[in-house]
């Protein structure tokens, strides 16, 4: 399938200049500020700029409109995500638009649309994902934690890990076995909790970034009602596989990996060797151009994905896969690079520097925590959303018929 | 050159990773890396290497040490890498030591008693905001002042010059055009501010700057004005050598530790070490491992004999163990999975410290075009 390139897309211009001038007006200045120095933000901040980009409908842009979308072609979402980028906008959620929302919109009933659906697009509520446990890694069908039904709800026991911001959701879509003597794909269901209930405890577990992203989230008891599964009670792994498709398409955040190979730009000016700008060196501008005609692909790769989507309702499951697979290896070769410039001021980590109100002094770049930290938290890029050895595994079965 | 013989290398490989694994395992790493309102490293510790004669393994007889040569140095040094140790041996025992037994006079050597005897610490401090890893890039100046001198210019991040007693500083002697020198500066010296700040791994140093720092004539190493830029070179090629050192015990033990995790960790049934394309990895994670350390050791032997193409083979080294080093380190939070990225585990602060030992004195690139530059010279 050939698709036209983003960038020659005069007929988005409009579109393009709309965006632009949104986040002029209304990015909150603390926001713009704390992105321009990768600072951490809060959830409070962080929602008040989803609120405002939902008063537009744009977290769902690429949301069918039958589904309370805006339609948006993958031209037009791909556009999106660039000018966010370029005006220093905080990356878009994936946990509700990209992943919650199109299992609830394609599998749920209305009264879970209902219930569900509006916070999503307005951008009101955070979603985290319950998918990871302990046993149930690569494996994520070895998964434990238990369902049992008690009248109208089950009862919840066993624990999830490497939940990314549980400790800011309001609500997590979760994986729970329902069966335990069908086989282990066939005794799974998908199901909605409330982050209040009762019996849940989230513990941070602090990363080798030595920020907080992370979290164990655990289970004693918990009450949930049975109007809170997803379709039908042990399919959930069918409706797994279908959002894990979308999760790996969402796992490629152009615009932010784009924001990045401006920022190793940016990085190359500010350093000298012998007194000469790295920005001068033909090797590391073979090394941008090389970043730069990977940037191209992925986004290619992308369109194709987007488009694959509102074709058949779900991007391909190999071609997820292979996105996932190079545009995780891009961003983290791009990451890599910022490194190979820091290295030549110390490689000092003041991860201090990315927290808000802080007034100490910067050695190197003032850029240089926040390119450490995204150098070291994608690092998980290629474990996140299945790694890419389980992404290989897929494309050599599914594709290849291996 | 005078060095142990192959037992005593092998009797000191073994005490060495006897009394670490003993006493300096992971958990001990924490409380010292994490204490609050600490150095960095433990002081205790310090004393400890010294007593056990580690810290003068490679200084003369005379002054306390072992007299051993690259390769004595070089064992002790895997050894910081297989524990990733924290306390400062490449400032003090490496880079400093090299410094002063290379350039100092007879007066100044004496500072090497007091290394070997764990007393004195100290920091190399050359390399400039705007030199990158250009290591003939000095606009410090040292302009005369008195019988002494007075230090004006930065000094980029050097890990451990925030706890030195003195910093090892390069200087042009009277102008910006002048002859390159190596002055001893106490820290505390009036005029010395330092800006502390953690490494990527965790180990606090500081950038500097020097505003007209008053130091006396002895303060220079050496007692004339020659040029020390050939010198530095050696200097920087030990300090290179030395963290390919490092680096090579560090994957050694990332290489273990992952197969050992990869054995036990059960996924789809089995352990993920029954995957092919996972023992294929870890293959190429020990041979990785394997590369790095024979061409390490032909580069410290290469020292040792003062062969001529010794510095060829040094920055050879680093070119294949800053690759080498930037795999295993990558893998072994790769294959460690979710568990790989957290800051309780081992693994990432391995991976992290081979980060620092691929890029100090300059990557696998930059030794690339510097061989590359000499092909063409010749």
């Amino acid at each position: 399938m050939f698709i036209r390139t983003v960038e020659h897309d005069t007929s988005l211009d409009k579109f393009r200049a709309e965006v632009r001038d949104f986040c002029e007006r209304e990015l909150p200045p603390v926001i713009r500020e704390k992105q321009k120095r990768g600072q951490h933000l809060e959830k409070h901040e962080y929602i008040s700029w989803l609120q405002r980009l939902g008063s537009r409908g744009w977290n769902t842009g690429k949301w069918p409109k039958e589904k309370g979308g805006l339609g948006w072609e993958p031209a037009q979402f791909l556009a999106f995500q660039e000018e966010l980028g370029r005006a220093g906008a905080p990356p878009l959620m994936s946990f509700g638009p990209t992943m919650a929302g199109p299992v609830i919109y394609t599998f749920g009933n209305e009264d879970q649309k209902r219930q569900h659906l509006p916070g999503i697009i307005k951008g009101d509520l955070w979603w985290c994902q319950g998918y990871s446990e302990p046993g149930a890694g690569s494996d994520l069908a070895a998964l434990k934690t238990r369902a049992d039904r008690d009248g109208d709800d089950y009862i919840v026991n066993g624990q999830k890990i490497w939940t990314s911001t549980a400790h800011w959701a309001d609500w997590m879509f979760a994986l729970v076995r329902t069966d335990q003597k069908a086989k282990k794909q066939e005794g799974i269901s998908f199901i909605l909790l409330d982050m209040k209930t009762p019996g849940i405890t989230v513990r941070p577990i602090i990363g080798i970034t030595l920020g907080h992203h992370l979290n164990e989230v655990f289970f004693d008891n918990v009450r949930v009602p049975i109007a809170n599964r997803i379709g039908e009670e042990n399919k959930g792994w069918t409706y797994a596989k279908f959002l894990l498709a979308n999760e790996r398409v969402g796992n490629v955040d152009v615009a932010k990996v784009e924001g990045n190979i401006e920022q190793i730009r940016q990085l190359m000016a500010e350093t000298r060797e012998a007194g000469k700008p790295l920005s001068d060196d033909p090797t590391f501008n073979r090394r941008l151009a090389e970043l730069e005609v990977g940037l191209a692909t992925v986004k290619a790769l992308m369109a194709d994905q987007l488009a694959a989507a509102r074709l058949s309702g779900a991007p391909s499951l190999m071609g997820a896969a292979a996105l996932k697979l190079r545009g995780t290896e891009l961003q983290q070769g791009i990451l890599q690079t910022g490194l190979d410039v820091l290295g030549r001021h110390g490689m000092v980590y003041q991860s201090d520097a990315l927290n808000a109100g802080w007034n100490g002094e910067m050695i190197g770049p003032e850029s240089s925590a926040d390119v450490i930290y995204e150098h070291l938290y994608r690092r998980a890029a290629t474990i996140y959303g299945g790694s890419s050895e389980v992404q290989k595994n897929i494309i050599a079965k599914g594709a290849l018929g291996l | 050159m005078p060095s142990l013989s192959s037992e005593e290398r092998q009797q000191l490989h073994d005490s060495l990773l006897e009394l670490l694994g003993d006493k300096y395992a992971f958990e001990h790493w924490k409380k010292i890396a994490r204490a609050p309102g600490g150095e960095g490293f433990g002081r205790a510790e310090w004393q400890e290497f010294a007593d056990m004669g580690w810290l003068g393994i490679a200084l003369p007889e005379e002054a306390g040490g072992s007299a051993g040569g690259m390769t004595e140095l070089g064992i002790v040094m895997a050894a910081v890498g297989r524990f990733i140790l924290l306390e400062p041996f490449l400032g003090t025992v490496v880079l400093c030591a090299a410094a002063i037994e290379k350039a100092g006079t007879e007066r100044q050597r004496r500072m090497l008693s007091d290394i070997a005897a764990g007393k004195l610490l100290l920091a190399f401090c050359h390399a400039e905001p705007g030199g990158g890893y250009a290591r003939e890039w000095v606009k410090t100046v040292a302009t005369r002042d008195g019988a002494g001198y007075s230090l004006t210019g930065e000094k980029g991040f050097a890990i451990g010059a925030h706890a030195a007693d003195q910093l090892i500083v390069s200087a042009r002697i009277g102008s910006e055009a002048g002859p390159v020198g190596l002055f001893v500066v106490p820290r505390a010296a009036a005029g010395v501010s330092l800006i502390q700040a953690p490494a990527l791994d965790g180990r606090p140093g500081a950038a500097m700057t020097l505003a007209g720092v008053k130091v006396g004539a002895d303060a220079k190493l050496g007692g004339s004005d020659m040029d020390m830029l050939a010198v530095i070179d050696e200097i920087i090629d030990r300090g290179v050598v030395m963290a390919c050192c490092e680096a090579v015990g560090a994957m050694a033990t990332v290489t273990d530790q992952t197969v050992e995790y990869l054995k036990t960790r059960q996924q789809f049934g089995q352990p993920l070490s029954k995957f092919q394309v996972l023992q294929h990895r870890l293959v190429d994670m020990s041979v990785s491992t394997e590369e790095a350390r024979a061409i390490v050791h032909a580069a410290l032997q290469a020292l040792d004999d003062k062969a001529k193409d010794a510095q060829r083979l040094v920055w050879m080294a680093k070119v294949k163990t800053a690759q080498c080093a930037r795999f295993v380190g990558g893998q072994g939070i790769q294959l460690h999975g979710g568990m790989g990225m957290t800051d309780e585990l081992s693994i990432g602060h391995y991976y992290k410290r081979l980060t620092m030992c691929e890029t100090l004195f300059g990557d696998a690139e930059w030794y690339l075009r510097q061989l590359a530059q000499r092909r063409e010279a010749a």
